[in-house]
């Protein structure tokens, strides 16, 4: 239980209510220095907690000990509640809102009406169902059963030996981020860099669960045939995702969705193919990783900090809200992009710079030769024709940085503080 | 807040000042202004708290919305600065030069930060300067206009004194619509504010032009009326539906040594109302002239008051000025009993304190001497603060040269005689007029407010319980109120234990 605890009574109240774990956190902030400025998302937090400027970090004076010395006055608090009620522990406490005086807490006047008695309830059991958090029983996921334990086997020889491996597997939708525990043992044995691009290649047959291949590590590569849940390549961290339709499907890929909303959720780095269309919030807080998908729903692109993102077709509305980074090109053509993009932190362009050309061609034949989509292949042979259609989405103050990046000597090295204003 | 960072970017910088040999050959403000990109820095400075202590708990008395003007003036929007600070407080110009700006030792940019070794602390934003720029401002630009009430509710009520508490219920009285006189017993109206303060710290036009707009407003102005001498107080009580007495804490502390009597020997008030008469072109007989020129001139006390007369003295051409206080001097930087946001008890220095004289604290003055009627020696010694009480201190005697000497040791209470005692009010412990929670006095429809009843204070807490009286004077008449309470209610000592209303 949570919200606004400060004082070990709130803590007592808690227990009684039914609470085995309480959440307090303003009130620890306050106690190592915040004075609630409300500042902490303009980085000018001026005792120095919420923010990065390194002069104003200075400032801050909190001590791990003054937080120490709160939560114990705490305890110590809830320690004489406790005492004064008759409790000798938390877990005899949980759940006695019988020993709750409610009435004073109630009679207010915005309380008239309302019915408290299914919070107040005190369940009927018998003494042998535990009516608080006995810590025997261990929660169980499962993890035993995910099917990533079966290709972590299998992949045996390129996680051990850095040799190629490559097979297909069947998966369905209860399959559960894919790919993750996998990821996990590449990044135990080989980092952050992970395993040379295309050491394991898995080719997969179905409809993935949800996240699928979140947090896929470098020298992974997925190509999925069928469709994906919720979260597909959440926090992607370097390996590559292609997914198409299956052979046998009837329908035309790029006027269908095959995955899910919230795709790459804080992407860092990777790359995903998307033979599609995608739903809500794609790439949303991605922050490295590039993408092409063949249609996009509302939100797209919503705080995307880096990468590249390639939309070839339709976009919902509020397209790059609070996008402060990377940047992104839609093929508009129906021309009535610029109604659904929220233009409040970027600007739309059309594709001038050859670097830019060379990237969307490059990107757009990767494409190609991972998914084997139509459109792509129309575009491409089309090019010269097709370009002028591409809109580029540039955030305004991303633009002004690599402006002022470019200023910088070459040999330069840009640390984090040099952005910390 | 105009801009995040701007307590990073910018320093504080107070509003500039003549140059000390200036400005002691006249009677003119020592103030000067900023130019306008400068006051946008300032006032950029605000940190626009979530939690703003400069008008809660120990800032502003009259609960003014600094961190909205701030940002108005950040925005070089200076006419709705002006209208949020007219909404708190009826005369910005008076407090933006003549407050302590409790609000600034308040401010969270200038709190200290208690590291486990040493103290730091930034400076805080400059509000009372800006303060003072966007009323000076409306002036200028002709903003600040006479705003008469469109409704004559028909009731009327009397205010005895024309002080800052005085003028502060008035004014909100009438533009509440109803019928108010002011009695004023001396020739100005204005009080301390007039006669009291000396011109360089706040010219008189500038209290002038208030009197002046509050007159257009339909506010009347009795000066030369001694309520309680010129007419039974009691008749008041007849002929209006409310009183409101603001007649300040006027009673000076007097020194009971030996000499007292002798020429030479004045209270700082005699000295500085008769400076303000002379400025404003009053001749003053001869006989009677108090003149520090060419004269050592000894100042007991070391507040405020002291401070004008040593400024005065200054500008009369006073050969050599001392100022002493009887306790100790107070420490450079807050003592550890005393933290942010209290009101800080550290050393405070004005502008007459730059332009010369000599501080001593630890000194009681045990008799003065004279020849010939007229004082010529102060005789002293330096006491210590053993056990709260002030002890001679054995062989720290001494006696110096002294032609004048200027009594201004605090105000005690209101006179007790003429109004007071026709009247028939009851008192608190301290003498001052007993009032309750809603400035009512012991006698029915008889309110009271300022010096008067809280005892000696700042002027802005005299605005504060001006407006705050005027409410409860309006509440009286008519069973309803608009006019909203000061942020912070006035506390008085006799209401010490439940201080948060």
């Amino acid at each position: 239980m949570d919200g606004g605890f400060r004082t070990g009574r709130d803590v007592v109240i808690g227990a009684l209510l039914g609470a085995d774990e309480f959440g307090i956190a303003t009130a620890a902030l306050v106690s190592a220095g915040c004075i609630l400025m409300r500042k902490c998302h303009l980085n000018t937090c001026p005792v120095g907690i919420a923010t990065q400027d390194p002069d104003l970090r200075e400032k801050f004076t909190g001590l791990p000990e003054h937080v120490v010395n709160y939560l114990f006055m705490v305890a110590e608090e809830a320690r004489v509640h406790m005492a004064a009620l008759g409790f000798r522990s938390i877990n005899e406490m949980v759940g006695r809102v019988d020993r709750l005086d409610t009435a004073q807490a109630i009679d207010h006047w915005k309380a008239r009406g309302l019915d408290f008695s299914a919070l107040l309830h005190r369940p009927d059991v018998p003494e042998s169902i535990a009516t608080h958090f006995v810590p025997d029983h261990k929660q169980d996921h499962g993890i035993q059963h995910a099917i990533d334990n079966t290709i972590i086997e299998r992949c045996a020889d390129a996680l051990q030996k850095a040799r190629p491996v490559k097979f297909a597997l069947d998966i369905g939708n209860q399959n559960r981020t894919l790919g993750t525990m996998l990821s996990n043992q590449v990044a135990k044995r080989y980092g952050e860099d992970g395993l040379p691009e295309d050491t394991i290649e898995l080719d997969l047959r179905g409809s993935a669960g949800q996240s699928f291949a979140a947090f896929l590590s470098p020298g992974i590569s997925f190509r999925l045939q069928g469709d994906a849940n919720d979260y597909f390549c959440k926090g992607l961290s370097g390996g590559k995702v292609a997914i198409v339709p299956p052979d046998a499907a009837t329908f035309t890929p790029e006027e269908n969705t095959i995955v899910g909303n919230v795709g790459l959720y804080g992407a860092t780095a990777g790359k995903v193919f998307i033979r599609g269309i995608a739903g809500e919030r794609f790439c949303v807080r991605n922050s490295g990783a590039e993408a092409v998908v063949e249609g996009v729903g509302d939100h797209g692109c919503e705080y995307m900090t880096g990468g590249r993102v390639i939309v070839l077709g339709p976009t919902g509305r509020n397209f790059a809200a609070g996008m402060s980074g990377g940047e992104a090109y839609v093929l508009d053509e129906k021309g009535d992009f610029s109604s659904l993009c929220n233009t409040e932190m970027v600007a739309l362009e059309s594709v001038k710079s050859q670097e830019d050309r060379d990237s969307l061609h490059r990107l757009l034949s990767e494409h190609l030769s991972n998914t084997g989509s139509a459109n792509a292949e129309r575009v491409l042979s089309n090019w010269d024709a097709m370009l002028p259609k591409f809109v580029k989405i540039m955030p305004h103050d991303y633009k002004r940085a690599l402006a002022e990046n470019a200023k910088l000597p070459l040999s330069t090295d840009v640390s984090l503080d040099d952005f910390s204003r | 807040m105009g801009k995040p960072t701007g307590f990073i970017d910018f320093a504080r910088v107070p509003l500039p000042k003549r140059a000390v040999p200036e400005r002691v050959r006249d009677w003119q403000e020592f103030l000067l202004d900023w130019d306008p990109q400068e006051a946008r820095h300032q006032a950029g400075r605000c940190m626009n708290c979530a939690v703003p202590m400069c008008h809660s708990y120990t800032g502003c008395p009259l609960g003014n919305i600094i961190p909205d003007w701030n940002d108005f003036v950040y925005q070089d929007r200076w006419d709705k600065a002006l209208i949020s600070l007219h909404s708190t407080n009826n005369f910005p110009e008076f407090t933006g030069r003549i407050c302590p700006a409790p609000c600034e030792a308040a401010c969270i940019v200038g709190r200290p930060r208690h590291y486990t070794d040493h103290v730091e602390a930034d400076d805080p934003v400059t509000i009372e300067y800006i303060e003072k720029s966007i009323a000076d401002r409306g002036w200028q630009e002709g903003w600040i206009e006479p705003e008469p009430p469109l409704v004559r509710t028909g009731k009327s009520v009397a205010v005895v004194g024309s002080g800052p508490a005085g003028m502060a219920a008035a004014q909100q009285l009438n533009r509440t619509g109803h019928w108010v006189t002011v009695y004023e017993r001396s020739e100005y109206i204005g009080g301390l504010l007039r006669l009291g303060i000396p011109d360089f710290k706040l010219e008189k036009g500038v209290v002038q032009r208030r009197v002046d707009q509050m007159e257009a407003e339909g506010v009347k102005f009795e000066a030369n009326t001694d309520v309680g001498k010129d007419f039974d107080a009691n008749d008041l009580l007849d002929r209006y539906d409310a009183v409101c007495l603001t007649g300040g804490s006027t009673q000076a502390r007097d020194l009971p040594v030996p000499g007292r009597e002798l020429d030479g020997v004045h209270f700082a008030m005699e000295y500085l109302t008769q400076q303000n008469r002379v400025n404003s072109g009053y001749e003053v007989d001869s006989g009677i002239r108090i003149n520090a020129k060419g004269k050592r001139v000894v100042i007991l006390g070391g507040g405020d008051t002291g401070a004008d007369c040593l400024g005065t003295a200054h500008r009369q051409g006073a050969e050599e000025v001392y100022q002493f206080e009887i306790m100790p001097e107070p420490p450079a930087d807050r003592a550890g009993d005393n933290p942010w946001p209290q009101w800080p008890l550290v050393l405070r220095s004005s502008s007459a304190h730059e332009e010369g004289g000599v501080r001593d604290y630890n000194i009681v003055t045990t008799n003065l001497t004279g020849s010939n009627g007229t004082v010529k020696k102060l005789h002293g010694s330096s006491v210590s603060w053993g056990n709260g009480q002030p002890e001679s201190v054995p062989g720290t005697e001494f006696e110096m040269d002294a032609d004048l000497v200027l009594l201004a040791m605090g105000f005690l209470h209101p006179e007790h005689g003429g109004m007071l005692e026709q009247l028939d009010l009851d008192l608190d412990q301290r003498g001052n007029v007993l009032v309750d929670d809603e400035m009512r006095t012991s006698v029915a429809k008889v309110f009271s407010a300022g010096d008067m009843s809280r005892g000696q204070s700042l002027v802005v807490w005299a605005i504060a319980e001006g407006r705050d009286v005027a409410r409860c004077i309006d509440q009286y008449l008519m069973g309803v109120t608009s006019l909203r309470p000061v942020l912070r209610r006035p506390v008085r000592p006799q209401q010490a234990g439940h201080v948060w209303k």
